[in-house]
């Protein structure tokens, strides 16, 4: 009999083991007094350090900030929030995946009940309004950096090609997408080598001028009939016919590679590739450069930090938040980190008006992506953005590498386009 | 009041009914109980939840609505989902087939006398199933590169063809996807035909050869009957597995699922959470579910029938 017991005790004890495993640590219990703050976030922040510092200044508040990569950080929160349980208080959101939220009011703590709208003065207007529903009412997070894009260029190419290396005379030079399809043409005959890395990036660019993309507010789809971005796909379809369009997918080891080897003349990117230009090239220094894309600017990346519904602390995560994102705290995360302040205020600092970078030829990197930051047009992307995204970029695969037919290929990606979102 | 002093003798009674066996199996159900616990919550409702969810349209954080068989209804209109069953089957054929009969020839080199450092290369042989499919998938995508300097296609290169882009070439994709596949399985199924190898008694082919069997004929007449077994075995496997190949794909293509290389689990996948349409992804699921159903049975009635014909042969 006592051994049966010691048995089950034993069985009991494995049991309960296992399932402690899955009741983690997240639940946010005051210590002596102090309220706990979970906050995840992905990527090289630095907000680890501007908690610490806060946390100082306030010690009845205890912030414990967890950083995942990228993909992991979003399918966690997701699965919490789904679940309805083991969201932190904080989240960091990126740009992108904020548009799965758009139903889902419901998970998050509305911040202008906590006073977002006084703040909204602060940020630049498209920033704030991505990261609140369409009517303005709801505000899911406040944003953290931004992603402005410009055009990143090769010296060496450019020259050889004959164009003016300087940026001012060079952005002056390729005011139009007209001028960027003939320099594109001497960049070929001069040197063999694509006036860009991927159709991709071309098609972003051009994209991002366009006021409304693939939905509009009502979340209807708009792309078939929208002529703006119908002339992105076709700019794009010309270039690669042209056989100016390079074949390196981004994040591929050719794409570093191209980089390093200046095997395209530009890249249309963001703010935050210039750390990835470094890291990719780090012998080219001076040879890579930076200047306003033609026509204007577009905005790829950058974060928004929630508040999901079921923390029991919103109105100090909203303290901690706005302080956190305050034009003084971004100009110390953009020194820190290089995350590109979402502030304008900002902008205006001295210290961020002196600021040069000597790999990018001792230019004012920071001035470029402000001047691009303020070019930046509003627009509603709506939650199945990706999804269209995707299929048009297959008609420009096929286009690029199959030797399809532009018309045909766009015709299929609507038709796939509408076929998947029957499934929503 | 009167019940009760009925009851507690009863109990009485039943607790010194509990014999040595009883408590022998409560004890043996007690110590199978966290794998069934385990198995309810993270492998049985996730099942019967799947099922549920292809009645219903869902996105992960909205309400379900009920949508009859519509979803079913969605992915047959579907071409790529089509599509993507016949990329399972193709990459099926084109990874397992060869791997087993490459495999078999291995085991049957390994398992002879002639080889020398015959333990160093079991272990090697072995190596490439415990690696992550992960580090395959990306070693492949390198090996398999679209630009004319990967591996493959500065190979083509020297005999003077163009470079083949193979995320976009129907059979370059496919062949791409099936050689990670036999790659990485070809020593568990080498490590499985040699243990059946050595189960077999020297003697047989002692007595063949004295008969004068030459190395075709032994293995044509004795090793080959006595695998059968095995060879059902890896054949059942590998089906199954070959249905549920997903990884390869995913990383092949570098999350952007082409229609040259889609597999069924990366179809529903790609609905699932790509897009947050968990209703067709269910729906995707259960047809799955249903033609791995359908391979097996016939697996099960291929394996019956070789059964009766051994024992045929055995009474014979």
């Amino acid at each position: 009999m006592k051994k049966w017991w010691k048995q089950a005790a034993v069985g009991v004890g494995l049991m309960t083991m296992l399932a402690g495993c899955s009741d983690g640590e997240s639940a946010s219990t005051p210590k002596d007094g102090k309220v706990v703050l979970d906050m995840w976030v992905f990527g090289t922040t630095g907000y680890d350090e501007l908690a610490k510092a806060y946390m100082e200044e306030n010690p009845d508040v205890q912030i414990k900030v967890q950083s995942t990569e990228m993909g992991d950080h979003h399918n966690n929160l997701f699965t919490a929030l789904s679940a309805g349980k083991g969201a932190p208080d904080i989240a960091m959101i990126e740009v992108g995946e904020i548009e799965r939220y758009r139903d889902a009011k419901d998970r998050f703590t509305n911040l202008n009940d906590l006073g977002a709208k006084d703040l909204q003065a602060n940020y630049l207007d498209w920033v704030w309004n991505v990261g609140s529903s369409s009517d303005g009412e709801f505000v899911y997070g406040l944003p953290t950096d931004i992603g402005p894009t410009a055009m990143y260029y090769r010296k060496d190419v450019v020259e050889a090609a004959g164009y003016p290396t300087d940026p001012a005379e060079l952005a002056s030079t390729l005011a139009t997408w007209a001028d960027y399809t003939k320099f594109a043409e001497e960049v070929k005959a001069k040197t063999g080598k694509p006036v860009v890395d991927n159709a991709e990036l071309i098609f972003n660019a051009k994209r991002d001028q366009a006021s409304e993309h693939y939905f509009n507010r009502d979340n209807e789809l708009i792309v078939e009939e929208n002529a703006e971005i119908r002339a992105a796909y076709d700019y794009t379809a010309e270039l690669i016919q042209k056989g100016t369009v390079g074949n390196m997918p981004l994040w591929t080891p050719e794409w570093g590679q191209g980089m390093a080897d200046g095997s395209y003349a530009t890249l249309l990117g963001p703010a935050w590739m210039q750390g990835v230009v470094k890291g990719n090239a780090p012998d080219a220094a001076g040879n890579w450069l930076v200047t306003t894309m033609p026509e204007g600017a577009g905005n790829w990346g950058g974060s928004y930090l929630t508040i999901p519904k079921e923390s029991e602390y919103s109105e100090e995560a909203y303290e901690f938040i706005s302080w956190l994102l305050t034009p003084d705290n971004q100009l110390n995360s953009f020194k820190d980190m290089g995350l590109f302040p979402s502030t304008p205020e900002t902008y205006e600092k001295e210290e961020f008006k002196s600021y040069t970078d000597e790999y990018f030829g001792g230019i004012n990197t920071a001035q470029v992506f402000a001047d691009a930051a303020a070019q930046v047009v509003d627009v509603y992307k709506g939650k199945n953005y990706l999804l269209v995204q995707g299929e048009i970029m297959m008609a420009l695969d096929n286009v690029l590498n199959s030797g399809g037919d532009p018309d045909k290929e766009w015709n299929d990606a609507m038709d796939r386009i509408k076929q998947r979102l029957e499934r929503e | 009041m009167l019940p009760k002093p009925e009851t507690s003798p009863t109990t009485n009674i039943r607790k010194k009914k509990m014999s040595q066996s009883v408590k022998d199996n409560i004890t043996g159900y007690i110590f199978v109980s966290p794998f069934f616990i385990l198995f309810s919550i993270f492998g049985l409702f996730p099942m019967i939840f799947s099922f549920y969810l292809a009645f219903f349209k869902w996105n992960g954080l909205g309400p379900m609505t009920f949508a009859g068989l519509d979803n079913f209804r969605i992915i047959f209109a579907d071409a790529l989902f089509w599509k993507s069953i016949y990329n399972t089957v193709m990459i099926g054929l084109l990874g397992t087939v060869p791997q087993l009969i490459v495999a078999f020839l291995l085991a049957y080199a390994l398992n002879s006398q002639v080889v020398k450092f015959r333990n160093t290369f079991r272990v090697a042989i072995f190596m490439p199933y415990v690696t992550s499919i992960v580090a395959v998938a990306i070693l492949f995508s390198i090996v398999f590169n679209n630009q004319s300097f990967g591996l493959v296609n500065s190979i083509i290169g020297l005999f003077g063809y163009d470079p083949i882009v193979f995320t976009q070439s129907e059979w370059g994709a496919k062949i791409a996807i099936a050689s990670m596949i036999f790659w990485r399985w070809i020593g568990y199924n080498t490590i499985i035909y040699l243990a059946g190898m050595q189960s077999i008694s020297n003697e047989l082919y002692e007595a063949a050869k004295m008969d004068g069997a030459n190395l075709f004929q032994q293995l044509r007449y004795i090793t080959i009957p006595v695998l059968k077994p095995f060879i059902l075995f890896t054949v059942f496997m590998g089906t199954i597995g070959s249905l549920q190949v997903f990884t390869e794909p995913l990383i092949f293509f570098n999350g952007n699922l082409r229609p040259e290389g889609i597999t069924v689990v990366a179809y529903l996948y790609r609905d699932a959470f790509e897009s947050n349409f968990f209703g067709t992804a269910s729906a995707t699921a259960i047809v799955l579910f249903v033609l791995i159903m359908i391979f097996s049975l016939i697996n099960l009635l291929f394996t019956n029938r070789v059964g009766r014909s051994k024992k045929r042969g055995a009474s014979a």
